[in-house]
């Protein structure tokens, strides 16, 4: 979705907020530390280099093709009884999800994980419609009723406490407070099962499609996945186009590499394989099965120089190494994709233009790289777009200006030397002028390295 | 008769991920087992639709039809795979996949010539015509959302008992 010229994310701001939240910091560090030590110890033992690399390859393969894959999704899902639609933008895939909603009659939905979903902003748009939507995965539940939206792809609560959970429920539910995750899950549960049960139709995303057979792969843990595809009449996959693995084969290497770098499971409770509507006679799956699979600029990204951000799994492991986003969480990034693959994502999605700042979003460390399970060069991704927003000109000026200053007295030894000895001069008032940025800095020495020498 | 240390190692990673796998030695065990897990719940769903739920002795009294009334699921698993710990569950058959999904135990019975080892093993074996629904299952339904404290049981089953026949 393209935001308005001159409404660019505001991520210093939104970034200084954050820090200043304590309760928000402290909840960002517990759980990036645990993710953090669950992923490490669930990749010891296993040929993980070896598979990662596998899945770099699968996977470019797929952003290589994706067309192809796609039509022959199509063609094998269409077999099976599913009605596959294929749309270029958000507003495309929003009015044809509301249709079909409406058409068919649905008022209430149930919905079980979709980060497409959130990009194309859909439950705002089926609300307007006068459709009640329902998250019900637990920490999709939990934001829903609170109003806001995720902080990460995979854990989208992560940055509430279990207080402020407690005290949510009991406001919104009206239940006795608790602030045991075991009393709030068992809550949320009751109201849920009612709604499944209930439901006029449901909404989910998958994790991948496969081409040779057709069908939508779901991981999920807390069978809310398993309840929205099997149980009301009508459901709607919402996926995007590079999410293609080319055959059923290739799911044993995803199964074994995205839960152990998303959450450290061996597997996650539940993996449902979709293919198809239900058959005559049969028992299992929605009668009307839609697929939508959603392009939203993927192909132009996949056409251009940035087009391994494209090989992503979405399991979050780059956020839960990097040390901005456990500094700052998903919020201030204003975007729905955070973290360093949400830096990359979101500035191609959104246009150079409008997300700009978030390319401040990295200490180009590169731990997101090394934890990337299928290989997608993050860091280098971020240096080429960082070089791309100063030749279009979107960095700041002073940041220009200091660049080319240091770039003249970088070939000239007077300048430099000159540089040193007034930023020596000037430092007591530089501290003065912008005590933070100073004092985060080494003191200029009277003994330079060049001095050594000369 | 699959080798053996196929089941232990199956048998082993069921129970890491918090199923409950059992060893049944033929059908008189196998009913001496479900009698004792059986014994606390009230309301029994058993498709009796293969031939090992058709030999599970189930109470009559306490048996239902609808999956939807029942506190226990009992159901044979098409597959186990000794690398996750897994059963799967499928809606060939007129299978309800879902009934393995609603009442808070499931009772898996599964032949132990059914386990394969790896995931490779299992979906190298599925063709490109698979059913509706395949439902891998590994461990009991759980979550971490809130403050990544584990909690089991959120909206499918806590209780995932495996017998392996």
């Amino acid at each position: 979705m393209k935001r308005g010229s001159g409404q660019s994310i505001n991520f210093r701001d939104n970034a200084r907020r954050a820090i200043e939240n304590t309760t928000l910091r402290r909840a960002m560090r517990h759980a990036t530390e645990s993710f953090r030590q669950k992923r490490s110890d669930a990749i010891v033992g296993i040929p993980f280099e070896e598979w990662r690399e596998q899945a770099s390859e699968l996977r470019k393969t797929v952003i290589g093709d994706i067309k192809g894959y796609v039509d022959e999704f199509a063609v094998n899902a269409t077999k099976r009884g599913a009605i596959v639609h294929r749309l270029k933008t958000a507003g495309d895939a929003r009015d044809l999800i509301g249709a079909i909603l409406k058409d068919n009659g649905a008022k209430n939905i149930v919905k079980s994980k979709s980060m497409v979903t959130e990009e194309i902003h859909l439950n705002k748009h089926l609300e307007s419609l006068g459709l009640r939507v329902i998250e019900t995965d637990l920490g999709e539940y939990i934001i829903q009723i609170a109003g806001e939206t995720p902080s990460h792809i995979i854990v989208p609560a992560i940055h509430k406490s279990r207080e402020q959970i407690g005290r949510l429920f009991c406001e919104k539910l009206s239940c006795d407070f608790s602030d045991d995750p075991a009393v709030l899950t068992n809550t949320a549960r009751g109201i849920l099962r009612q709604e499944f049960l209930t439901a006029d139709a449901a909404i989910s995303g998958a994790n991948c499609y496969i081409a040779d057979t057709g069908s939508v792969v779901l991981f999920t843990n807390e069978g809310n996945g398993r309840m929205v595809t099997t149980l009301p009449p009508l459901h709607i996959v919402v996926t995007s186009i590079e999410k293609a693995l080319p055959s059923i084969e290739n799911l044993p290497l995803l199964m074994r590499l995205l839960p152990r770098s998303a959450t450290g499971q061996t597997l996650t409770s539940y993996l449902s394989i979709i293919t198809g509507a239900r058959m005559p006679g049969a028992a299992t799956g929605a009668k009307q099965l839609h697929i939508v699979l959603l392009d939203n600029g993927r192909s132009e990204i996949a056409n251009g120089p940035y087009r391994e951000i494209l090989k992503c799994i979405k399991c979050g492991a780059c956020m839960n190494v990097c040390p901005v986003y456990g500094m700052i969480g998903g919020h201030a990034y204003d975007s729905t994709y955070p973290g360093p693959m949400g830096v990359i994502l979101s500035t191609l999605l959104n246009g150079i233009e409008n997300a700009h700042p978030l390319l401040d979003a990295t200490t180009l460390c590169g731990a997101c790289a090394e934890a990337c399970p299928v290989k997608v060069p993050l860091l280098k991704l971020l240096y080429e777009l960082r070089e791309m927003r100063v030749d279009k000109g979107y960095n700041k000026t002073a940041e220009s200006l200091g660049m080319a200053g240091f770039g003249m007295a970088a070939k000239n030894a007077h300048i430099f030397q000159a540089g040193q000895t007034s930023a020596r001069a000037l430092w007591p008032l530089a501290g003065f002028l912008s005590p933070l940025t100073v004092n985060r800095l080494p003191k200029p020495t009277n003994r330079t390295f060049r001095r050594r020498f000369s | 008769m699959k080798n053996e240390e196929v089941v232990r190692i199956f048998m082993e990673n069921s129970a890491k991920v918090a199923a409950r796998p059992i060893r049944v030695n033929g059908i008189i065990h196998m009913n001496e087992v479900l009698g004792e897990i059986l014994a606390n719940e009230s309301a029994i769903y058993c498709p009796g639709i293969s031939e090992l739920e058709k030999a599970a002795t189930i109470d009559t009294e306490r048996r239902v039809d609808a999956y939807t009334d029942a506190t226990v699921a009992v159901e044979e698993s098409v597959a186990g795979i000794a690398e996750t710990g897994s059963v799967v569950v499928t809606s060939a058959n007129g299978r309800a996949v879902q009934a393995s999904l609603l009442p808070a135990h499931h009772v898996a019975i599964l032949s132990a010539d059914n386990i394969f080892m790896s995931l490779d093993e299992f979906f190298a074996g599925l063709g490109k015509t698979p059913p509706t629904n395949i439902t891998l299952i590994t461990g009991p339904s759980r979550t971490a959302d809130i403050e990544l404290t584990l909690t089991i049981g959120v909206h499918g089953p806590e209780k995932v008992s495996i017998l392996v026949v």
